[in-house]
């Protein structure tokens, strides 16, 4: 029945062929034919499938040949150069398709060329993410240099119109007869289409891969061969040529010899891949930057499945009962590499924190290991967040008086593609004069973004860029002025804040809020503390004379021990003058105090204190001036003190006194 | 000139300690300004001496505050 069908819908192409009339596409054909004899015989597509996968076959054979058709004349200029080995490997394990080309390039020329031309074809082109050529020193698998010569669109007047022509420079032209190892490696994205592209939880999912069995190039190839990596999984089916060998994993195509520019023999692949599909539809990432010693890192994430779109009802019972086999296709976790010493790591989503996470690290990367709130299978979405904080000396430099950031550009997760990257630097307030340098063609502009302890918010410079793999993990800088002093931005806002509350205080305090300023309770209050006052002020005064009476003995010990009686008038003179100034400010507080009906219960006290301290005031002088009398006389040591000796009894007890009163006269 | 590494002015290790002992000599400030405010009657205050206490107590307490937003990770 099957049989039936295919041979009636050859007989069909074969006709619509017919009318085209090319001989080329017969070729075609008879390749097509190989291809259906591989698919009779598996058994596991339903018959609808496999008529699917023939009309998509034939409408990607039939692009091709479109393709194909004016690329037969070369001009001059390729003439010259000859590619005398090419050696392309195909990498399918993953959703990321990468292609190694290594190509030795001859001059056959007179003319030195210093321009290698490389062509992608449109259909991959759309889906190109990455390309990169690097000479190959020495010979044969040579370590390849890491540095990347510089690539431009390129335009030739014959090439054929869905074809995109890149020009590689290289560093020195190749001289006649001379001849150089070239690498160039492409990445594509979403270029294996899930076939068939709706599968329930139990399928596997597969997927279809075309290219070209030769290398298409503009010029001519002398030999060559083809390697495609598949994953060790099922082959549903291949291209088969009379040159085409499978081994293990592996499949061969070529070698093949002479082949004039622009050839093209498309081949394609279905098999089995179940690696997971993570696409970011967007993902933001944050870099943060605090001169206090942190560069933190949120990413946001909003994640898709992109491989072949899930069908039908999802069981949980079955996926956790088997999910090898009831699911396959999805993936349940992703790991991150961070870089060392990262800290603070969280992973979150809007409900909250997702706990199914796992961190560990050594000394050289930090692997976190994230599963979504629930697995993924084709066209599931998901968004989360993860954060980390890392060390600012790993990733902040100064140069001549500028500072620089330098970290990578893309996401840490293992093989995500990212279909829109944007990644905002924030740099601390107060930062001029930035720049980013990125080494692939990126949008940016800048923002500002107010965050903790911001006044005009911090300078942000965003770099969007699409179609992201991981190979564009490069180091990226951004340059900007700063000012040490600027930190203090920060520091001095808490401050200040704080010292508005104090102000606040003292202001509060010294603010009479009372409503009513006649009432009698006010009033009583108001002259309370005036008495309050002045009753402080008088404890000064008094603190004041004792001091100076300290001042007098002080001048006595001195006279006994060097006999020098002028010192010691001159004291008392200055003593004396002191003493009576501050008895000329003492008089107005205590005619206060009598005058006052509020302080009536500590005038008393206070008349004593003065009283008291006028005596102990007396006796001191007393005591001095006969001290200095004897001196004068040049009396005894025993004899100055039996004069003195009943003065000092009493300055002791009048002193004890005093300072009783001086207590109780501070409490009020 | 080759690139110099920039970090922090002070050891991110000792933010912590940092914070406790500046807060702790802040509130102590903070305490005796307000001992003061409550004791002195408003005619013997001395608007210097509040100021000064004022100012050295805050410029504690926005270094505290700062280290312990720091040790406790929210990067100003």
């Amino acid at each position: 029945m099957h049989r039936c069908n295919l041979r009636l819908k050859r007989v069909r192409e074969v006709r619509w062929l017919r009318l085209v009339g090319s001989p080329l596409r017969l070729g075609l054909l008879k390749l097509r034919e190989n291809r259906i004899m591989t698919t009779t015989t598996t058994t596991t597509m339903t018959s609808r499938r496999r008529r699917r996968l023939d009309l998509l076959l034939f409408l990607s054979v039939f692009t091709f040949a479109i393709l194909l058709s004016p690329a037969l004349s070369s001009s001059s200029d390729t003439d010259l150069i000859i590619l005398s080995k090419v050696d392309r490997r195909v990498d399918l394990s993953t959703q990321i398709v990468r292609i190694t080309t290594s190509l030795k390039v001859e001059n056959t020329g007179s003319d030195p060329v210093s321009e290698i031309l490389v062509s992608i074809p449109d259909m991959q082109g759309k889906h190109l993410a990455y390309l990169k050529a690097a000479l190959r020193e020495g010979k044969g698998k040579g370590k390849a240099s890491g540095v990347g010569l510089p690539i431009n669109v390129a335009q030739l007047k014959d090439a054929p119109p869905a074809l995109t022509l890149y020009s590689v420079s290289l560093p020195k032209g190749l001289g006649k007869g001379e001849s150089l190892n070239l690498d160039v490696l492409t990445v594509f994205t979403h270029v294996l289409e899930p076939f068939p592209q709706k599968i329930t939880q139990a399928d596997i999912q597969l997927l279809v891969f075309q290219d070209s069995a030769y290398y298409l190039s503009p010029y001519t190839v002398k030999a060559q061969s083809l390697t495609i990596k598949l994953p060790d999984a099922r082959i549903e089916s291949y291209t088969k040529l009379e040159t085409t060998k499978l081994q293990g994993s592996e499949l061969k195509y070529g070698p093949y010899e002479n082949l004039p520019p622009f050839s093209y023999l498309p081949i394609v692949v279905h098999f089995e891949n179940n690696h997971p599909f993570a696409v970011a539809k967007e993902l933001v990432r944050e870099i943060e930057i605090s001169h206090w010693g942190n560069v933190q890192i949120t990413e946001h994430y909003s994640l898709v499945h992109g491989g072949a779109q899930s069908e039908g009802e999802f069981s949980r019972l079955d996926y956790q009962a088997r999910p090898y086999v009831r699911g396959a296709s999805a993936f349940r976790s992703l790991v991150a590499k961070l870089p060392p010493r990262a800290h603070s790591v969280y992973y979150r989503d809007e409900i909250g924190n997702i706990s199914t996470s796992n961190l560990w690290g050594d000394s050289k990367k930090t692997q976190l290991e994230i599963e979504p709130r629930y697995p993924m299978f084709g066209g599931w979405k998901t968004e989360f967040t993860i954060g980390y904080g890392l060390p600012l000396q790993d990733f902040l430099f100064g140069s001549d008086g500028k500072r620089f950031l330098n970290i990578t550009f893309g996401s840490p997760m293992n093989e995500l593609v990212i279909d829109t990257l944007f990644v905002k630097v924030v740099l601390p307030e107060g930062s001029k004069e930035i720049s980013a340098s990125v080494p692939f063609p990126v949008k940016q502009w800048q923002e500002t973004k107010i965050s903790h302890l911001n006044i005009a918010g911090r300078p942000v410079i965003v770099l969007e860029k699409s179609n992201v793999v991981p190979e564009h993990n490069e180091y990226f800088q951004v340059y900007y002025k700063f000012n040490s002093l600027s930190m203090l931005r920060e520091p001095l806002m808490l401050i200040s804040g704080f010292f508005f509350l104090f102000v606040a205080y003292i202001v509060y305090m010294r603010a009479d809020l009372s409503i009513s300023k006649s009432s009698a309770s006010y009033l009583a209050n108001l002259q309370w503390e005036e008495v309050q006052a002045t009753v402080q002020q008088l404890h000064n005064i008094i603190s004041r004379c004792l001091k100076t009476h300290d001042k007098l003995e002080a001048s006595l010990r001195d006279l006994s021990r060097t006999g020098d009686v002028q010192a010691c008038k001159a004291t008392r003179k200055s003593v004396d003058t002191l003493l009576k100034e501050l008895s000329k400010e003492l008089k107005p507080l205590v005619a206060f105090l009598q005058s006052s009906p509020q302080a009536s219960q500590v005038f008393p006290k206070v008349e004593e204190l003065v009283v008291k301290e006028k005596d102990l005031q007396e006796r001191v002088m007393a005591k001095h001036s006969t001290v200095v009398d004897c001196y004068e006389k040049k009396l005894g040591g025993r004899e100055i003190e039996n004069r003195v000796a009943s003065h000092q009894q009493k300055i002791t007890a009048l002193r004890q006194e005093v300072d009783d009163l001086m207590d109780i006269i501070d409490e009020i | 000139m080759a690139p110099k590494a920039i970090g922090s002015p002070v050891p991110d290790a000792w933010y912590p300690t940092l914070s406790v002992f500046t807060l702790a000599i802040g509130l102590v400030l903070t305490a005796f300004f307000f001992i003061y405010e409550a004791t002195t009657s408003r005619k013997t205050r001395s608007l210097a001496q509040e100021l000064t206490t004022a100012a050295v107590a805050s410029f504690f307490l926005g270094f505290g505050s700062l280290f312990l937003l720091l040790a406790s990770g929210v990067y100003v």
